[in-house]
């Protein structure tokens, strides 16, 4: 007996080793190349980046003007989103109402749509006459691409861009913890006299900060790290993700590994901090301060004040937004494909058309359908191999000691901007680094599970920790079935619908990528990355039609998650 | 032969001393009680027979074999979560079946031992429906009969109506236990509720902060409950505070606050000693005129509660100390309001008497 025993042992063992090999090959080696790439190289940095013979340290001077421009950028978008997020969350997460879950859909869809396809509607809504322009009756669009947003100082349709691709990761994010908020607080709070603005800002706002820090997080990451929308609109602004991928096909490396690993350390230094204040707060004490009475009572009257006479604005103003940034895009693109189907509608040109585009010499339809095949063959491969990661590692992390840390870790490819990514993988894997990989689907493929292994992870500890496994495998162990069989016919049937929630996610992220897959893509081109093409080329019905089957596509992926998560 | 005996097991969490030497034995058929407060180490104690946890120290027995280092899965003892953790993804049948095939018994004794299980626990009609189509009772009963087709000698019951509602949990309460004992199983029930253990257990063990603090049947708990503890955990008394003043061949008189004296028959005592003197409410009566060989204290009615099938009054006594009593309803009584001086009396042989403990009277009230 105690030999089967031991026998368990040494094979558990063994499971649990390849796995965290797998991971620290494949996810966090990847994560971290980058950093010991520039110690490594720091001659070659140092000449390139400060001390170059004929610029000097024009190279640095830039990375430090992008970087700004960069953080303006993601601040002020984080900064927005906030604002507008937190009573949107609030509405979605308290109340019901009819169209709430289309509601749901439209806040999310910015997640699941490929950026490039979601950057170029918002491109043509904003500034060409097919879009709000047109409809408004002028002869142009409503802004160009070098208007700027007063305050912050950066292209407004970038902004807008950024709102609109943050916006979900706040408001789901928060919408999550709200939830998990016991309700009644907030009903002891009214029925004790506090209008809903004080309850709010007394009750709900202090429990749920730990939310609102990691969505910021989260949001503020998503917008450092954004490369396919912000490449179609960005014009001639660079934001930091952009200059990675510019600087690296000018084969300024070094240049963009800096930068990359300053990403890198930067996205370290906003995460650890934050994951150790949320994953406390429930045990210390939160901040407090005193105000003085008058300066109480007065904040207090003006609370009830607003709350009685304008806070039907916090269920208006949020619609609006999802809607300009949102629901308007899409439409745009929708409406311009039909436009643009034959010939352009404004000079009559069949060579301005969407069937001559793509049937006609350039041939766009097949570079669409290859560039689908990559796309579905990366997609698949690198969502297959990280759900099979994925699977034993969310186990390892909720039942072993250091879990934790490996949690922790996983957040970092989540985080850091997908172009340094790109960078890391190629320096590590490709013939500069390791030499075990060229450029092209393989290397994409690679790229992708890094990424797609937490997004699985994450899902499948959500159904683990929310079907209670551990009590209904320890019965199965009693009831006669060993360590494997017990896993193997109660564990994984009850987190079924978490590891397909995840890997559908997973495929879209996938699908969808931009950043990292310019870098590492070689000549194997993917749909999103045909899309920036084609809107570099000027090609725009085509692009219009590229994007249209993109979103076509997120949206079948919404509406398979929907069906999923709902059972 | 003893079904399940434990030997000086010993677990610690970390710093935290869960079990501290445990020594117990259970009988083959018998149906014991494991009641102590939250965070006792019943549940620990539990998982340890099941061999979900390992004992830090110690030996294990079951059916005479040692079984430290044994998996859950060959040890024959069947743990029963909190609302039976059915498979939710499995219906009736395959929920029952489950320990047979994993078992890797042939086709036909699977579904002939299954379906005689399931008609045994009259469920033959709904192998097909989930649990979640099931009521409470029928729930537990798949859950029994899924734990005998796995050929269960032993049931590790934890807390098993932990969240079902009150007269829900009677019934289930005399159900389980008949079951379990035409079954001739051993079973090994965990509670908090003094009440659930007094009824369904053959013996009762009581734990506190990881040691037994006392076995025995229900009625022996009940009526000699050996410490302050034991005797408010289960059934609950009046406890008073006092010295022993005078000390003499029939008894005792011990001396409370404001100069009183109670006799009780008890002489364990020294003469100056510390001591708690513990009623029950029960054995305190109520009336207009003193009786006889009785305690007999003055004091004023406070407040009257209906519990049940009986009044229990509070009743203030000259020196300022409560006291509560609790008097059968009864048609032909005429109860006593608020306010009303009555005479206390409480015979000598119901007075326990108790050592003053080391932490305080409240503190080993208190920890319930």
């Amino acid at each position: 007996m105690t030999a089967r025993l031991r026998g368990t042992d040494v094979s558990s063992k063994l499971v649990v080793s390849c796995t965290l090999i797998t991971f620290i090959i494949f996810v966090l080696l990847p994560t971290f190349y980058l950093i010991s790439y520039i110690f490594l190289r720091w001659d070659e940095v140092w000449y390139e980046v400060f001390a170059n013979p004929i610029i000097g340290d024009e190279n640095w001077k830039q990375i430090v003007r992008v970087l700004l421009f960069s953080f303006r950028l993601s601040l002020s978008t984080v900064a927005f989103d906030l604002i507008f997020g937190i009573p949107l969350a609030y509405v979605l997460a308290r109340k019901k109402f009819p169209g709430k879950n289309l509601l749901e859909d439209l806040v999310t869809l910015p997640l699941v749509i490929p950026t490039s396809g979601f950057g170029f509607a918002t491109l043509i809504t904003w500034t060409t006459i097919t879009g709000i322009g047109g409809f408004l009756g002028l002869k142009r669009g409503l802004i160009s691409l070098n208007t700027m947003t007063p305050f912050i100082n950066v292209p407004f349709i970038l902004f807008i861009v950024h709102v609109a691709l943050a916006f979900p990761y706040i408001v789901r994010t928060l919408e999550t913890k709200i939830q998990s908020i016991d309700m009644t607080y907030e009903v002891a709070s009214r029925t004790l006299g506090a209008s809903s603005l004080t309850t709010f800002r007394k009750i709900l706002f202090p429990l749920a900060l730990p939310g609102i820090f990691s969505g910021a997080v989260l949001a503020f990451a998503r917008s450092l790290g954004e490369t396919g929308a912000t490449m179609i609109v960005s014009g001639v602004s660079a934001t930091a993700s952009i200059a990675i991928v510019r600087w690296t096909s000018e084969f300024k490396l070094s240049t963009a590994a800096f930068m990359g690993s300053l990403l890198v350390l930067i996205a370290w230094v906003i995460i650890l901090p934050a994951e150790i204040y949320v994953s406390r707060s429930r045990r210390t004490r939160h901040l407090s301060f005193s105000l003085p009475t008058n300066l109480a009572m007065g904040i207090i009257r003006l609370e009830r004040f607003l709350s009685r006479k304008f806070f039907f604005l916090k269920d208006i103003i949020p619609l609006i937004i999802v809607t300009l940034t949102v629901v308007i895009p899409i439409a745009v693109v929708l409406n311009s494909v039909l436009l643009y189907w034959s010939s352009d509608p404004y000079t009559g040109k069949v060579e301005g058309g969407v069937i001559y585009q793509l049937f006609g010499p350039s041939n766009y339809f097949s570079s669409l359908l290859r560039a689908t095949l990559t796309s579905t063959i990366v997609a698949l491969v690198s969502t297959y191999i990280g759900t099979c990661l994925s699977i034993p590692l969310s186990f390892i992390i909720e039942r072993r000691w250091y879990g934790r840390i490996i949690r922790t870790m996983l957040k970092v490819p989540m985080i850091i901007p997908t172009s340094s990514l790109g960078l890391s993988v190629m320096l590590l894997w490709g013939p500069s680094g390791l030499n075990l990989v060229n450029s092209g689907v393989w290397m994409i493929i690679l790229t992708h599970i890094v990424f797609s292994v937490p997004v699985i992870v994450e899902s499948i500890i959500a159904a683990y920790e929310g079907s209670g496994i551990q009590m209904y495998e320890d019965s199965a162990r009693t009831l006669g079935a060993n360590a494997y069989s017990a896993i193997e016919t109660v564990s994984l049937p009850l987190i079924k619908g978490g590891v397909l929630t995840g890997a559908i996610l997973s495929f879209t992220r996938s699908l969808g990528e931009t950043g990292a897959t310019f870098i590492v893509m070689g000549r194997d081109i993917t749909v999103p990355v045909l899309v920036v093409n084609m809107v570099e080329a000027l090609a725009i019905p085509a692009a219009l039609f590229t994007s249209t089957y993109l979103i076509a596509l997120s949206l079948l992926m919404l509406a398979i998650v929907r069906i999923l998560t709902k059972r | 032969m003893s079904m399940v005996r434990l030997v000086n097991v010993t677990k610690r969490f970390r710093k935290i001393v869960a079990l501290k030497q445990i020594n117990l034995s259970i009988e083959d058929g018998e149906y014991v009680c494991v009641l102590g407060p939250t965070g006792a180490g019943k549940t620990t104690l539990l998982r340890i027979i099941a061999g979900l946890l390992e004992p830090d120290e110690g030996e294990v027995y079951i059916e005479g074999k040692k079984v430290n280092g044994v998996p859950p899965e060959k040890r024959n003892a069947v743990y029963m979560f909190q609302n039976f953790a059915l498979f939710p993804h499995m219906n009736v049948w395959q929920n029952v079946s489950f320990g047979p095939v994993t078992k890797e018994w042939d086709r036909e004794k699977v579904e002939n031992v299954t379906s005689e299980i399931l008609e045994m626990v009259r469920l033959g009609d709904r192998r097909d429906a989930y649990p979640y189509e099931l009521s409470g009772g029928m729930q537990q009963r798949v859950a029994l009969a899924r734990g005998i087709a796995a050929g269960a000698r032993i049931l590790l019951l934890d807390e098993p109506f932990g969240a079902l509602d009150a007269r829900l949990r009677v019934n289930l309460r005399t159900q389980l236990r008949s079951l379990v004992k035409d079954q001739g199983l051993t079973a090994i029930h965990v509670t908090h509720d003094q009440e659930e253990a007094l009824m369904v257990a053959d013996r009762i063990i009581i734990l506190r902060e990881g040691r037994i603090e006392q076995t025995g049947s229900p009625q022996e708990i009940y009526t000699n409950p050996q410490s302050i503890f034991v005797m408010s955990f289960v059934g609950g008394a009046n406890f008073i505070d006092g010295s022993v003043a005078k000390l003499d061949s029939s008894g005792s008189t011990i001396e409370i606050r404001g100069g009183l004296q109670i006799r009780v028959s008890d002489t364990s005592r020294r003469m100056g000693e510390r001591v708690v003197v513990a009623i029950r409410r029960e054995d305190v009566l109520l009336g207009k005129s003193r009786r006889r060989g009785f305690n007999n204290l003055i004091g004023e009615v406070a407040d009257v509660m209906f519990v049940g099938g009986s009044l229990e009054y509070v009743v203030r006594l000259e020196n300022g100390v409560s006291i509560l009593s609790r008097i059968i309803l009864a048609s032909d009584s005429s109860p006593f309001s608020k306010g009303e001086i009555v005479i206390v009396s409480f015979h000598p042989d119901e007075c326990r008497v108790f050592p003053y403990p080391r932490k305080g009277l409240l503190k080993e009230i208190e920890a319930i």
